[in-house]
C-alpha cells in the first residue's frame, strides 16, 4: 500500500508543538497585538502583526496559503523582533515569541529557509563561534588591554589559569564591538570593586548561540549541548552575563539543559545585591535624570524589571523618571529576534522612536543593561538627529564608585592600543 | 400555579431534529479533524509550578472577569462581556428549558418542572431570557457601532468577523421578533414578564390563526439560525470560545507566577495612553 507522503503543511505542524497549533486557532482578532506592536509602528503591513502571521501560519499549516500571501508572511515572520509584547497584551494569552521561534526552526526544517541576510550571520556565528566573524583568539583581548592602560585594580584572571566557582562571560558584543566593549571592562573593574573572586573565559568563552534559538537555525540544540558540556567539564557554578541576549539564551533557552549546580545571573542582579550587601559602594554624586529602557529578554521574557531600578534608585544625585512605556509594556528598540539582521532600516526607526519617547520625559539620558540595545539605542539617536544620551548601566554605576573608567576612557585607552 | 395560556403552532419539529443531528455530527467530525491536525504537532510536557489552585483563579479571572481586556480598555471589555454573558446564558437557558420539556413530554416530571413551566418560574425565565437577550443585544449593537462608524485602526473587518456579527445579530433580534409574536397571543399582565420581548409585540390585536404562519416562519428562521452555530463554529473565529479559555488554562498552569503578565498593575507600569491614541 502507497504511504501517504508527508505534505509540506504536515512538515510545518510537525515542527511546532500541540499547544502551538491550538494557539493558531484561539486568536480572538482583536488586534490588541497590532495596538502595541513596535515593528507595526514603522511598517504597518497586517503581515506584520501578531494577527496577520497567526492566520497566515494557520493556513500554512492547512496548505491555503496563496503563494504570493507566503511571502508576505515570511517578511512579516523575520521581520519581528520576537520581543514579546504581543504576548503580554493578548487577551487570550497565546505565548506569540516562543511560537515565532518555534515557527522560524519548523519552516527551516521544511526547507522554508530564513533570510539570506540571516543565513549568512547563522553561518558566521557557527564558523567563527561569534557573530562578528573575528578570531576566537581576540575574544579575551579586552581584558589584557584594560589592565595595561591601567583601567583594572588587577589583571583578570583567565578560567584556565585561575578556575574560579563564578565566572563573568562577557558575551560577543563586549568582547568584540570596539563601542562595547567598555561594558566588559566596567564590569570587570566593578566586580574588582566589590572583591568577587572571579575569572573570565577568554578565548574559551564561546557564543551562546541564542541567536541561533532566535532565527530558528535547527542546529541550535546541538550547538547549546557542546557549550553546556564545557560549562559541565569546567564544574562552573555561577555564569554573570551582563548582555540580555546572552542572559535569555544561557538562562532561558538552555535552562532544561543546565546541570543543576550552575546558575545563570545577569550582571543587574548580581550588582544590585552587591550593592545590597554594602560590598559596592556607590560614593560618587551622579547629577543626571535618567530614564531607564527594559531590554526584552530581560524585562519581559526574564521578568527582571527590579533590580536595575533599584540600583539607579541607589546612586546618590541620580533621578529616575520613567517612560510612558515601561516595564512589561517597554517599546521594543528592535534588536532582537534577528530583525536588525533582516531588516535594519526598522530597527534604527523603532530605536528612534523609543528615544522621542525617552525625549519627552525630559531625562538627560536614557539607560539601559544591555550593550545590544546600547547600539539599538544610538542607532535611533542618529536616526532621530537627537541629542540624548544613550548609557549602559555600568557606566552610570562606575561614575558613582569608581570615576576615572568611564566609557569615553575606555574608549580612547582602546583606540590607543589599537594605534599601537 | 400561573395560568399560563398555551400558545400552539406548527413547528417542523422531525425537520429541526434531523438538522440537529446532522449538524452537531457535522460539527463533532470537524473538531475531531482538527483534534487529529493538532496532534501532529510535538507533545511537550508542561512546565508548571504545579499550584493548581492558583491557576483556576487565574483562569477564572481572566476567562468569567475578563481581567486583562478590563485593564486594556473598560469600553471593550463591557462589550465583550456582554454579549460572552448574553450568549453564555441564552445557551443555558436553551438548554434548560429542552430538558424541562423533554421531561414534561416523557412524563418524567418532578416539582422543578412544574415550577419553571407552570409555576412563578415561568416569569423568572422570562426576566432571565430578556435580561440576556438584553445584554447580546446591546453587546451586538455597540460592537457593531464601533466597528463600523468609530472604526478603531485595530480592528481589521474581514468577512469572517462581519458575518459573525451580523448573523448573532439576526439570531438574537429574531428571538425577541418571535417572542413578541408570541407575546401578542398572551395576556398584557403576563406579556410584561418579557419586558424586553413585549416591545417587539406587534400593535393591534390579532388571533392565533391570524398569526400562524409567521410563528411558524420566524420559529424556523431563529432555530435553523441557532442550529447553524454548531456548523458555523470550527471554522470561523466563533472557535476562539471554546480554544481561548483551553489556551489560558495552559497558560495559566504555566505562567502561572508572572505577576507582570497576570496580575500587572496597569495603572502603574502601563503606558497611561494607549500607543497612538
Amino acid at each position: 500500500m502507497a504511504r501517504h507522503s508527508k505534505t509540506q503543511g504536515d512538515k510545518i505542524a510537525q515542527g511546532l508543538t500541540r499547544r502551538q497549533l491550538i494557539e493558531l486557532e484561539a486568536c480572538a482578532r482583536c488586534g490588541e497585538c497590532q495596538v502595541w506592536c513596535p515593528v507595526y509602528a514603522q511598517d504597518k503591513r497586517e503581515c506584520i502583526t501578531a494577527r496577520g502571521k497567526l492566520q497566515s501560519l494557520r493556513r500554512l499549516v492547512k496548505e491555503t496559503l496563496p503563494e504570493d500571501e507566503k511571502h508576505e508572511f515570511l517578511e512579516g515572520l523575520y521581520e519581528c523582533s520576537a520581543c514579546g509584547q504581543c504576548h503580554i497584551v493578548c487577551p487570550v494569552r497565546i505565548n506569540t515569541p516562543e511560537l515565532w521561534e518555534q515557527s522560524r526552526l519548523s519552516l527551516a526544517n521544511a526547507g522554508i529557509p530564513q533570510p539570506e541576510s540571516q543565513l549568512k550571520q547563522l553561518a558566521t556565528i557557527k564558523e567563527f563561534n561569534n557573530s562578528f566573524g573575528k578570531p576566537q583568539q581576540e575574544r579575551g583581548l579586552w581584558a589584557k588591554t584594560a589592565w595595561e592602560a591601567g583601567l583594572l585594580k588587577s589583571p583578570v584572571p583567565l578560567w584556565r589559569d585561575h578556575p574560579t566557582s563564578l565566572i563573568y562571560f562577557a558575551g560577543c558584543t563586549a568582547s568584540f564591538e570596539l563601542a562595547m566593549q567598555s561594558v566588559a571592562v566596567q564590569t570587570a573593574r566593578l566586580l574588582q570593586e566589590a572583591g568577587v573572586e572571579f575569572s573570565v573565559l577568554g578565548e574559551d568563552e564561546p557564543c551562546c548561540v541564542s541567536k541561533l534559538r532566535r532565527m530558528g537555525d535547527p542546529d541550535f540544540s546541538l550547538e547549546a549541548k557542546k557549550r553546556l558540556n564545557q560549562f559541565d567539564r569546567m564544574g562552573i557554578a555561577t555564569v554573570v552575563a551582563s548582555c540580555a541576549g546572552c542572559f535569555k539564551g544561557l538562562h532561558s533557552d538552555y535552562s532544561k539543559l543546565w546541570p543543576e549546580r550552575t546558575r545563570v545571573i545577569h550582571l543587574t542582579q548580581f550588582l544590585d545585591h552587591l550593592i545590597r550587601e554594602r560590598n559596592l559602594r556607590l560614593v560618587h554624586e551622579v547629577p543626571l535624570v535618567v530614564t531607564y529602557h527594559d531590554p526584552c529578554h530581560l524585562g519581559r521574557h526574564n521578568r527582571i524589571y527590579e533590580e536595575p531600578r533599584s540600583i539607579l534608585k541607589a546612586i546618590p544625585g541620580l533621578r529616575l523618571v520613567e517612560m510612558s512605556r515601561h516595564r512589561a509594556f517597554s517599546s521594543c528598540c528592535g534588536m532582537g529576534g534577528g530583525l536588525k539582521v533582516a531588516n535594519s532600516g526598522i530597527q534604527h526607526k523603532m530605536g528612534a522612536e523609543r528615544v522621542r519617547e525617552a525625549e519627552s520625559t525630559g531625562a538627560e539620558a536614557i539607560v539601559t543593561p544591555c550593550q545590544t540595545c546600547s547600539l539599538g539605542l544610538l542607532n535611533g539617536v542618529d536616526e532621530a538627529s537627537s541629542g540624548m544620551k544613550v548609557y549602559h548601566l555600568n557606566e552610570i554605576i562606575v561614575r558613582s564608585v569608581c570615576p576615572e573608567v568611564t566609557s569615553e576612557e575606555i574608549l580612547s585607552a582602546f583606540v590607543r592600543a589599537a594605534v599601537r | 400555579m400561573i395560568d399560563i395560556p398555551a400558545v400552539n403552532y406548527p413547528k417542523p419539529w422531525l425537520l429541526f431534529w434531523a438538522v440537529v443531528i446532522l449538524s452537531h455530527g457535522y460539527m463533532d467530525y470537524a473538531l475531531y479533524r482538527k483534534w487529529i491536525s493538532w496532534n501532529r504537532g510535538i507533545t511537550q510536557t508542561a512546565t508548571t509550578s504545579g499550584r493548581w489552585g492558583r491557576a483556576l483563579k487565574i483562569w477564572a479571572a481572566e476567562v468569567f472577569l475578563q481581567r486583562q481586556l478590563f485593564g486594556l480598555s473598560s469600553f471593550r471589555w463591557l462589550i465583550h462581556l456582554l454579549i460572552f454573558f448574553g450568549f453564555l446564558a441564552l445557551a443555558f437557558l436553551s438548554l434548560s428549558t429542552f430538558f424541562l420539556k423533554l421531561s414534561h413530554y416523557l412524563g418524567v416530571e418532578s416539582s422543578v418542572t412544574h415550577y419553571f413551566l407552570n409555576g412563578s418560574g415561568y416569569i423568572f425565565i422570562k426576566v432571565w431570557g430578556d435580561s440576556f437577550g438584553l445584554a447580546l443585544l446591546l453587546g451586538l449593537i455597540i460592537a457593531s457601532v464601533r466597528r463600523f462608524l468609530f472604526r478603531p485602526a485595530q480592528q481589521i473587518s474581514g468577512q469572517m468577523d462581519v458575518f459573525l456579527l451580523f448573523f448573532l445579530l439576526w439570531l438574537t433580534l429574531s428571538g425577541f421578533m418571535l417572542e413578541g409574536l408570541r407575546l401578542a397571543l398572551v395576556p398584557v399582565e403576563l406579556a410584561r414578564c418579557s419586558f424586553i420581548g413585549c416591545f417587539f409585540i406587534p400593535p393591534g390585536t390579532y388571533t392565533l390563526e391570524e398569526l400562524q404562519p409567521w410563528l411558524t416562519l420566524l420559529w424556523v428562521l431563529h432555530s435553523f439560525t441557532g442550529v447553524g452555530i454548531l456548523v458555523y463554529l470550527p471554522h470561523s473565529k466563533l472557535l476562539h470560545s471554546i480554544l481561548s479559555p483551553l489556551v489560558i488554562a495552559m497558560n495559566a498552569h504555566e505562567e502561572q507566577e508572572r505577576k507582570d503578565l497576570y496580575w500587572p498593575d496597569i495603572a502603574k507600569h502601563r503606558a497611561t495612553r494607549l500607543p497612538r491614541d
